[in-house]
């Protein structure tokens, strides 16, 4: 409808009528190329995992982003509000200062019966990072995360020369028709990728070094808690829907630790564990 | 089969059970489009509307869709214009519904106006002074505003948003959601309007003429109202349905508390207005257009029963309850509450379409009866089909229930906790 359509008049009815229904669609208009325009510069400035990331933070339950620091009890209650990036966390940086973190960096912890050698940082993603001595990082996987894994058909490992990014996919194992990827502890470049057997899974340049470079990833002392939680969150992924959760009084994880479930799904599982909703 | 299409950590049937499920309601739609088609192909004279009776059973539809839909910009309006996060739980579901009801009027009403090529002439040509072209842009628009709205649902899909474009672009809409909640809720409150504003103009029809403020008579005000109130009704209802059909527990029940409180109070407010209207029109308009109100009820089926249904048993009752805290917290008071009100929209809908043109204006006006055919009624039930399959679909292939997964974490977690409590 325009001015020189038939029955148009130059009168406050007309004029406002149109106006609004003018300025909705302008509205609506500039809505969606602001959209497309913030999309084009996102992708131009790869930022595309480190949005999934958010996004993926943002889908998981309440309980799953719950702070490190309520994990190890020193807070009653607190969700991250960092996605998983205490790099830049004034509560983390404080706590820290105040009750650093204990560390035996010669001690292998047998930690719920599993392996979980002190000597190396941990993400809750289930993945760490070990520094070695020519200052690049390896990284694997816990041997939590190898027993949900069980034997993947596959590991995607990034090649050499790929960037990879804290938070951002490290690498993704594959099962079937299920693809769950494992989030990266580190920002850094990946300079070699190694194998089950091997001990560890990729070698990166570190984008950064120092104690500020590892401040997200969990140590020491902070692995029991954080391990007793995930086996917590395992025994409620792994119940079936309807029947009650089983208490565990003993014993280790499987190896292959879905295997052991006839009614459950490798994906959900991992998915759940990997913090990959 | 399709289990990679489905969200992580939420249960859905097997595909084979889902496709039995989806087979009878593409049958009906398919027999709707039949039905449809041939009133395309062949025109009006496939129904039993005629010059006198032009309204049938499909504006009935129309006006009683939209307003369920209103639920869509309430929801948003609520969620983020007064920033009541409680109800993120629903907004997914809400902008389903509103689209298929939305696009199901549309769609509807391509079919009643008919030459669908000549669609474009509503708005090169439209009559300036008719409030179904006010009605018409709004729909429109807010039609285009809900498939936006829509755009990030289907974007969230675990497959699709595997392609960064798709990702990046849902994360980005979904920041400027709130600027579409707006225009929506803008819209809204004008069609709805207009809708109802369209029967108060008509002088010729006593029945459904009123007076109003300014350029509106009184039920273009009833009309926002009433979908306002009923909105949110239906989103709880809906809500309430599939719980119970997919068996699982898809919001917290504080979020049904919130949708009845909203409902019961503009319920309550929208039975007082429409009491204050009924008894201004028979005390008033209606004797000086020369018509006694009381000559309309004499013509059956339309008895003052429907009156009194209308208002009363559809309007006070439910809205009493819904405002009611120990009354609406019981499921067994809170749905028949949510569907009478919507019950009692509908009626308001049938009545202002089927009795108002059915009722006699001249002397040597007959009292019409006006029964659908059987392709009205196909188009209509293809309008159904449509929405039960897209929701079907929504509900299986997208995340319209957010908090589904961490409820299902919880209840496990209860479990666990209540068996520690026993040992």
């Amino acid at each position: 409808m325009l001015p020189w359509n038939y029955g148009f008049e130059w009168n406050t009815a007309h004029v406002t009528f149109l106006g609004a229904f003018y300025a909705v669609l302008a509205i609506v208009a500039t809505t969606v190329v602001r959209t497309l325009l913030r999309t084009r510069r996102d992708l131009r400035t790869h930022r595309a995992e480190s949005i999934r990331w958010q996004s993926d933070f943002h889908d998981l339950p309440p309980a799953d982003r719950v702070c490190r620091h309520v994990l190890t009890g020193e807070i009653q209650r607190r969700e991250c509000p960092n996605a998983f990036d205490c790099r830049a966390c004034e509560t983390h940086a404080r706590l820290i200062a105040q009750h650093p973190v204990a560390v035996e960096p010669q001690a292998e912890d047998e930690t719920l019966g599993m392996p979980f050698p002190l000597d190396r940082y941990y993400h809750r993603g289930h993945a760490w990072v070990h520094p070695e001595p020519d200052g690049s990082l390896t990284i694997g996987l816990d041997e939590l995360g190898w027993r949900l894994a069980g034997a993947p058909d596959a590991i995607g490992l990034p090649k050499p020369g790929a960037a990879i990014h804290v938070n951002g996919p490290a690498f993704h194992l594959h099962r079937g028709r299920a693809d769950v990827r494992v989030l990266s502890p580190v920002d850094g470049e990946v300079i070699g990728t190694g194998s089950r057997e091997q001990g560890w899974l990729l070698r990166v340049k570190p984008a950064a070094t120092g104690e500020r470079a590892f401040r997200h990833l969990l140590r020491g002392a902070e692995i029991r808690p954080w391990l007793v939680r995930e086996m917590e969150r395992l025994q409620l992924v792994l119940t079936p829907a309807g029947a009650a959760p089983t208490l565990a009084d003993g014993g280790v994880p499987m190896p292959d630790i879905t295997a052991g479930y006839a009614d459950t799904d490798w994906d959900d599982v991992c998915g759940e564990m990997f913090l990959c909703p | 089969m399709d289990k990679e299409f489905i969200a992580r950590g939420v249960e859905r049937c097997g595909a084979g059970r889902f496709l039995l499920w989806i087979l009878p309601w593409t049958a009906m739609l398919f027999f709707g489009l039949y039905a449809a088609g041939l009133c395309l192909v062949k025109g009006l004279n496939q129904t039993n509307m005629d010059n006198r009776f032009a309204f049938g059973l499909w504006i009935f539809l129309d006006l009683t869709v939209i307003a369920f839909g209103a639920g869509a910009f309430f929801t948003g309006f609520l969620l983020y214009i007064l920033k009541v996060h409680e109800l993120r739980a629903v907004i997914n579901s809400a902008v389903v519904i509103g689209l298929v009801c939305y696009s199901g009027a549309v769609a509807v009403l391509m079919v009643d106006v008919g030459q669908p090529l000549r669609a474009w002439f509503t708005f090169w040509y439209p009559n300036v002074h008719s409030m179904l072209t006010e009605v018409t842009f709004c729909i429109t628009c807010y039609l285009t505003v809900l498939a936006i709205e829509y755009l990030p649902i289907v974007l969230k899909n675990r497959k699709l948003r595997e392609i960064p474009r798709f990702l990046v672009f849902e994360h980005e809409l979904h920041k400027l959601i709130y600027v579409l909640a707006g225009v929506g809720t803008f819209l809204s409150f004008f069609h709805q309007g207009s809708l109802g504003g369209l029967y108060g103009v008509l002088r010729g029809r006593p029945f459904a003429f009123r007076e109003g403020l300014f350029i509106w008579p009184s039920t273009f005000f009833l009309f926002i109202l009433s979908a306002a109130a009923v909105g949110p009704s239906f989103i709880l209802l809906t809500t309430w349905l599939v719980e119970k059909l997919s068996q699982k527990r898809l919001v917290r029940r504080n979020v049904f508390q919130i949708l009845a409180r909203v409902s019961g109070l503009l319920l309550a407010v929208y039975t007082l207005a429409k009491s204050i209207d009924t008894l201004v029109w028979i005390n008033r308009t209606s004797p000086e257009s020369g018509f006694p109100a009381a000559e309309y009820y004499s013509w059956k089926p339309f008895g003052t029963w429907i009156l009194i249904a209308e208002i009363v048993v559809f309007g006070l009752i439910p809205a009493l309850i819904l405002l009611t805290p120990r009354l609406r917290a019981r499921t067994a008071w809170l749905v028949p509450a949510a569907a009478m009100a919507c019950a009692g929209v509908a009626l308001n809908r049938f009545v202002m379409t089927v009795q108002t043109l059915a009722l006699p204006t001249l002397s040597f006006d007959p009292f019409l009866s006006y029964f659908p055919s059987w392709q009205e009624i196909g188009t209509f039930l293809a309008v159904v089909a449509y929405g039960v399959l897209v929701y079907s679909f929504s509900f299986r292939y997208f995340k319209l229930f957010p908090e589904e997964r961490e409820l299902r974490i919880e209840a496990r977690q209860a479990e666990l906790e209540s068996e520690l409590v026993e040992r």
